[in-house]
């Protein structure tokens, strides 16, 4: 099922706000001046009466998501994953999580592939701070049918949701029969010498980096988690008792984020050696795509690296 | 609009019993904003007791009106206000404050269709506000409006300007925001700490039919409010501007800052009822739980 996709993340999004807005008549959209940069645009021109222009105003476009949502509607408050995450967090933690309101957040251009826009508009702590809310459920898709799958489950699930949407094109892994189920992980590849955990985009760096390792005679096994919070566990345990060893890879800072979500069920139940790829404590400059990754060594042979590393702490 | 005499009287005695209940809870459970719930205590008597529809055996049912206390922290007058029109017996205001009774900021698991929304930090009622009325012309329900009590504090938020350009912009005149404008906030007064004036030319400027009334004058307040409801239909959003005064009723407390967030020993709490029953024209009666042993209890809040 492995090919490059040409489409980019972003217009699966408008694809599946569409087959989402089909089904659920209670389903609106709220925009803050970036609808056709997120491609809701396409949900505005099909349900132009859905679909609600809060201008460049967020902590009020999510504190009417709340009272929308408490008159009985799922709005889908949108904008960047940075804006989400960091200007209206108070409104999305008391008006919101708190009141445990059925809102499902769209989380646009995250991590390192955004565009030249630089360190404003890369996000890279939004898993982090979502994921210290509670009540809230946290996806980071791999790929397009990824991210349909987790917004059809969004919709079947009651309570506030923040998903991840990558701007460009991510190599597709799964088919479009795939499904998605909260807290639970998916081994996309079995091996026995290390287990690479990916989150989002990152799964498919995981697939690349496990060829890698093959090549210098290493097993990795590969999982994808989707779901954040709640992260499967057991899938976790599972996999690195056997293994002894793990590498956690995320489009998103490694303090606080997926990572650390992964070191809490291991360090409870099966600690291991253990690396974290992703953003080190810094923010992303502006640049190239292919070039921010390699700076900030997120690409598969760090990942390969990362692994053999841990693979030898292992051995000694 | 005037009230006829009866009425008068119903409401002057309601905003007595919410003060006297403010008084008791906020004593009882160890915490609470005097100051904030007595000045709004006249405006929440006028609401629930004359001007909103409101079904308390019913309490999430449709046509009712909807009201958000943005102002999250003077939730003992709105709980007062709540256990008085008929939503709980009133003996659970003794669980203000407690482990799964009333949460000391207004929270919508506490009282489903009392308390709409959940809150605590300032500026954000407006916005959930203003999504409840989007909501409701949505459901193309015309009937039922949406009070938000702001404090004159909070406005210094710029969530809340973003709201009102909203509400404005798309035309919710079934949007009625009352400002409590009891000029004192945490550690000062308005004016010393961040002037909001010219209040009313801003809310004008930002598409609001305006009104000014005095917020412990049960008339004009009511007066005000048929105003919004039944003749500015007119596409425009409303907002009273409620000028008021913060600790009205109990003398130590008018207009002193320092009983923002304060919760008074019992002594004290004793003193102020009965300062409050004789400025009322009652006989004097005291602090209900004056002699209980739980009281003994370490104070929080004050400066």
């Amino acid at each position: 099922m492995e090919e490059n996709s040409s489409i980019e993340m972003r217009d699966a999004f408008a694809e599946a706000l569409l087959e989402i807005g089909g089904n659920y008549e209670n389903m609106i959209f709220l925009d803050a001046d970036l609808h056709t940069s997120t491609k809701a645009s396409m949900f505005k021109k099909r349900y132009p009466e859905r679909f609600y222009q809060f201008g460049i105003a967020e902590q009020n476009m999510f504190g009417a998501a709340a009272g929308l949502a408490i008159e009985g509607f799922i709005p889908f408050p949108s904008t960047f994953a940075v804006f989400a995450s960091r200007r209206a967090l108070d409104q999305i933690s008391i008006s919101i999580c708190y009141a445990n309101l059925n809102v499902k957040i769209p989380g646009s251009y995250v991590g390192v592939p955004t565009s030249r826009a630089g360190a404003s508009h890369n996000s890279i702590e939004d898993i982090a701070i979502m994921r210290s809310m509670p009540n809230i459920k946290i996806a980071d898709p791999a790929s397009n049918n990824d991210l349909k799958a987790i917004m059809r489950a969004a919709m079947e699930t009651p309570g506030p949701v923040y998903f991840r949407v990558a701007r460009y094109a991510a190599k597709e892994l799964f088919g479009s029969d795939h499904k998605f189920t909260w807290g639970k992980g998916k081994v996309l590849k079995e091996g026995l010498d290390v287990t690479l955990l990916g989150t989002g985009i990152m799964t498919a760096f995981c697939l690349e980096a496990s060829e890698l390792l093959a090549r210098d005679g290493f097993s990795a096994e590969v999982v994808h988690l989707g779901s954040i919070k709640p992260v499967d566990r057991q899938c976790i345990i599972d996999s690195v008792s056997k293994t002894g060893c793990a590498i956690t890879a995320e489009n998103a800072s490694v303090i606080g984020g997926f990572g650390d979500a992964v070191l809490e069920a291991v360090s409870d139940e099966c600690p291991v050696y253990l690396k974290k790829i992703g953003v080190r404590d810094r923010f992303i400059e502006s640049g190239g795509m292919d070039e921010l990754f390699t700076l900030h060594q997120m690409q598969p042979v760090d990942i390969a690296n990362a692994a053999i590393a841990v693979i030898n702490s292992k051995k000694k | 609009m005037e009230l006829n005499d009866k009425d008068f009287e119903r409401l002057e005695e309601i905003a007595y019993k919410i003060r006297r209940l403010s008084i008791e809870m906020i004593t009882y459970g160890k915490w609470g904003h005097i100051g904030g719930s007595f000045s709004m205590a006249e405006i929440l008597s006028v609401l629930y007791f004359k001007e909103m529809k409101v079904f308390p055996d019913d309490p999430l049912h449709e046509s009712r009106d909807r009201l958000i206390l943005s102002k999250a922290h003077g939730s003992p007058a709105l709980y007062a206000a709540l256990a008085l029109r008929g939503y709980y017996d009133k003996e659970e205001i003794y669980r203000y404050c407690e482990i799964n009774g009333l949460e000391g900021h207004t929270h919508i698991a506490c009282v489903p269709g009392g308390i709409e929304a959940s809150g605590g930090p300032l500026g954000m009622g407006l916005s959930v506000s203003a999504g409840i009325a989007l909501g409701l012309r949505r459901k193309e329900n015309p009937r039922s409006r949406v009070y938000c009590i702001l404090g004159d504090g909070e406005t210094n938020e710029g969530n809340v300007w973003e709201a009102a350009m909203s509400a404005s912009h798309y035309h919710l005149d079934n949007l009625i925001c009352i400002v409590d404008y009891n000029k004192a906030m945490a550690k000062g007064l308005i004016w010393e700490l961040m002037g909001i004036e010219p209040f009313y030319d801003k809310w004008k400027a930002f598409g609001w039919n305006v009104q000014e009334v005095d917020g412990h004058n049960l008339n004009e307040v009511y007066g005000a409010l048929y105003k919004a409801r039944w003749v500015l239909a007119n596409g425009k959003p409303n907002v009273v501007i409620a000028h008021t005064v913060k600790g009205k009723g109990v003398e130590r407390a008018e207009f002193n800052y320092k009983w923002h967030t304060h919760a008074p020993d019992p002594v004290t709490a004793d003193a102020m009822l009965r300062e409050l029953s004789i400025t009322y024209g009652r006989e004097p009666l005291g602090y209900s739980k004056l002699n209980i042993k739980e009281n003994k209890h370490t104070f929080y809040g004050g400066e």
